[in-house]
């Protein structure tokens, strides 16, 4: 029985997928190389969109006849650049005590028509992770993904109400706050009050827990407070140092966001490369521009190029600049990667991605050329 | 047959593993680590004097043995301590360290991975009294306090005793005002309740209440804590035996660098003291009698049978420039005190057993005693020569600092 409803289903849906078929618009895409990350490299790669979505990908694939072909094929295609936590083009944080406003949601803050958003896409990314102002440290609120294009605050968002934000400090009054604001929604399946939703969708694991640290000792006091709530998906903002507690997060499979830079070893003139040394540990990270100038996201591939000159894999380094952080954001389903069903987006880059010199040509959101290299 | 078979192998393979965890539970009992023997060097108790070739054995953290002739279990690790010196960790009675941030509770706050812990681990220090906040303006109680261990990287076991003494301050006359007020207060209400109790006055009993804000006052004239003062002058001094002697509190007092001139009253009221031998202070041209600072002030309360700890002149850690007036040198601080005519024994005692009596943590450190936490350090050399290194640190019988691969002083050494 179960086969028949399966097959049913199956042709209602290529019934209906091939009646709109001939009236859309479909793009083709022929590249000399197509990273897709989570399904290796296509040499003579050919990517078909439709409806802003990737339907076929692969070397030998028959090109539709009313297709618009986009003829790169000296060119490396890459998916969009995923930005895992910013406050890009927001303004800055108010300041404030420990509090608890996960009611507030960074989507409001929102503001198109900036300038800002052109520069972000003309170096690569495609998907922003925006958190809420910290206002102090407790729960900051609800952040948001967004692509960098759009007038209004609503063609800009993917997803609004993404992930839950904690400011954690190790003191007993940040503590309280949290403990007893996760407390009180634990028992709680779903609730109509917009301060408590949150909470309980980040309390089972609905949405992931974005959780801004300091240093290692405070990242000890974060996993003991947080241990009660298991269901919790909790990723780390990274402070500093915190390859000191790198078993303990790989035991617990927290992944971490960092930026991309070799640091010293403290008091000493050692150079490290923390990235490396967490995916070392098995850790799964992501990685972010330095800050929100528009240098620190120019800069970008050319940092995690250097990650990767001394010594972090480079295939690591690829994923920690798009699938991980997609799925850290949660949106995994839809962006960070070239599959067939996924959002096209994608850059047209003269080279691979993480070799010194290469260049961005082409950046899509959805299909759409977004950006074009003069 | 076939779901008989598989419920027999889900039986043999339920019985297995329930074998398995009972061994992996055994396991600690059999395993080697679990016993650590230092040998044959020369163990400064501080409580029973020096033991020449001695042996400690350490178990669960703990001193299980200590003494000549005992033999050391096949399966012990054993840390070789020939021709060193063997003692407790030391005890800063003052530490201003950065293990710990801010807040009204200490452990929910210390940082095992501040560098200062490390430091501390290399100076030999093993556990440090820390506070958070001070007593400000005309509130003469305030902030909290804390007795810690440098255990880097653990925070499960750096806590060891949470509010050991109430921090005061009278150093401005509204505070001494309210917190004699605050006492008088606390007095008369322990007087009617002692009072009531006495007489079964069950009526009054319910109508007596307690007056606000004055639960540590109360904690203090049942001397359950210590108040912790700072009084540097004769006079200040003075100031703080005329409350003991109206109110009857257990008093420990910083800074306290014009003892020597009242060494008689502090020994008669047995207020403990922390000190600091090279801190300076002019003598008063406005006072006939004696005042300023003395090299001899250790001397001169150990002979008054005055208990006090020894803290460097900066209780920090500093790797800027004032080398040897930090918890760094630590021992050194207590050298100068023997430099100005106190005993080597009351020196060590004033930096371990003592500085733990009055940080009120002696029933845990201070001492090599059986029962007491295995916090000690093996030096290669007398603990007040100025070439002395720590060579070995272990806490609660764990190795934390070896000299020899650590960054900080494993280049030096002295050759001759």
């Amino acid at each position: 029985m179960a086969n028949i409803h399966k097959y049913i289903l199956l042709s209602i849906l290529l019934f209906g997928l091939w009646i709109p078929a001939a009236a859309e618009d479909i793009t083709v895409i022929k590249a000399d190389r197509v990273d897709t990350i989570t399904s290796g490299l296509i040499e003579n790669g050919i990517i078909v969109i439709k409806d802003g979505r990737i339907t076929a990908i692969g070397s030998n694939i028959d090109i539709p006849e009313n297709a618009e072909i986009i003829d790169v094929s000296d060119k490396t295609i890459f998916p969009g650049l995923v930005n895992p936590s910013s406050r890009i083009g927001l303004s800055s944080s108010p300041g404030g005590g420990t509090s608890s406003k996960p009611h507030l949601r960074v989507v409001d803050e929102l503001y198109p028509h900036q300038d800002v958003y052109k520069h972000v896409l003309q170096a690569g990314f495609t998907t922003i992770g925006l958190i809420p102002g910290s206002a102090g440290a407790g729960i900051a609120g609800q952040g948001a993904v967004i692509r960098p294009v759009g007038n209004k605050p609503k063609e800009m968002i993917v997803i609004e109400s993404g992930l839950l934000m904690i400011n954690f400090q190790a003191n007993d009054s940040t503590k309280n706050v949290i403990k007893s604001v996760l407390d009180s929604a634990k028992n709680m399946t779903s609730s109509s009050d917009p301060k408590v939703q949150p909470l309980v969708n980040a309390l089972q694991g609905k949405i992931p827990t974005f959780i801004k640290c300091g240093g290692p000792g405070e990242i000890l006091h974060l996993l003991k407070l947080l241990e009660p709530y298991k269901k919790m998906k909790l990723i780390l903002i990274a402070g500093s140092e915190q390859y000191r507690v790198a078993d303990k997060l790989a035991k617990k499979k927290i992944p971490v966001i960092l930026s991309p830079q070799i640091d010293f070893e403290p008091f000493t003139r050692n150079r490290i490369n923390v990235p490396k040394m967490l995916t070392d540990a098995g850790i799964k990270i992501a990685l972010g521009p330095k800050g929100d100038s528009i240098e620190a996201h120019e800069d970008f591939l050319r940092e995690v190029t250097e990650l990767v000159k001394f010594g972090l894999n480079k295939e690591l380094a690829k994923k920690a600049i798009t699938i991980n952080p997609a799925q850290m954001l949660a949106v995994d389903y839809r962006l960070g990667s070239l599959a067939v069903g996924k959002d096209a987006n994608l850059l047209v880059l003269s080279g691979d991605p993480l070799d010194v010199g290469t260049k961005i040509h082409m950046v899509m959101i959805e299909g759409k050329i977004v950006h074009k290299a003069p | 047959m076939g779901k008989n078979l598989q419920i027999s192998i889900a039986r043999t393979a339920h019985l297995v593993l329930v074998i398995l965890v009972t061994l992996c539970m055994a396991c600690p009992l059999f395993a080697d680590e679990s016993v650590t023997a230092i040998k044959g060097g020369d163990l400064y108790t501080i409580t029973s004097g020096i033991i020449k070739n001695g042996t400690i054995l350490i178990e669960d953290g703990k001193i299980s043995r200590i003494g000549q002739n005992i033999e050391i279990p096949k399966k012990a690790k054993v840390i070789n301590a020939r021709g060193k010196i063997v003692m407790p960790g030391l005890v800063a009675a003052t530490a201003e360290v950065g293990m710990t941030g801010s807040g009204s509770k200490i452990a929910d706050s210390l940082d095992p991975f501040h560098y200062h812990a490390s430091l501390a681990l290399a100076s030999g220090i093993t556990t440090v009294y820390v506070s958070s906040g001070r007593p400000s303006g005309s509130n003469p109680i305030g902030g909290t306090n804390a007795v810690i261990k440098p255990t880097y990287g653990d925070l499960d076991n750096m806590l060891l005793k949470e509010s050991v003494a109430q921090n005061a301050g009278l150093s401005s006359w509204m505070g001494k005002t309210s917190f004699m007020q605050n006492l008088r207060k606390a007095q008369a209400y322990l007087q009617k309740l002692e009072e009531y109790t006495r007489n079964k006055d069950q009526k009054k009993l319910q109508e007596l209440k307690k007056p606000s804000g004055v639960d540590t006052y109360i904690r203090l004239l049942k001397r359950e804590l210590p108040a912790r003062l700072r009084a540097r002058t004769a006079a200040e001094i003075l100031d703080i035996v005329e409350l003991i002697d109206e109110f009857g509190m257990r008093v420990i007092i910083e800074d306290a660098v014009e003892a020597w001139i009242v060494a008689e009253e502090i020994a008669k009221h047995d207020i403990r003291l922390i000190i600091t031998p090279r801190e300076k202070r002019r003598p008063n041209e406005n006072i006939s009698g004696p005042s300023g600072s003395t090299l001899e002030n250790a001397a001169i309360l150990k002979k008054a049978g005055v208990k006090f700890a020894i803290v460097p002149t900066s209780p920090s850690f500093a790797t800027w420039g004032i080398a040897g007036r930090d918890l760094m040198a630590l021992p050194m601080e207590a050298a100068f005190a023997v430099s100005g005519g106190l005993d080597e024994q009351t020196a060590l005692e004033a930096i371990t057993i003592n500085a733990a009596e009055i940080i009120g943590v002696a029933d845990r450190v201070g001492s090599l005693q059986v029962g007491k936490d295995a916090d000690i350090i093996i030096l290669d050399g007398h603990p007040f020569h100025h070439k002395t290194f720590v060579e070995l640190t272990l806490i609660n019988g764990k190795i934390l600092y070896e000299k020899s691969k650590s960054p900080y002083f494993s280049h030096i050494t002295h050759n001759d």
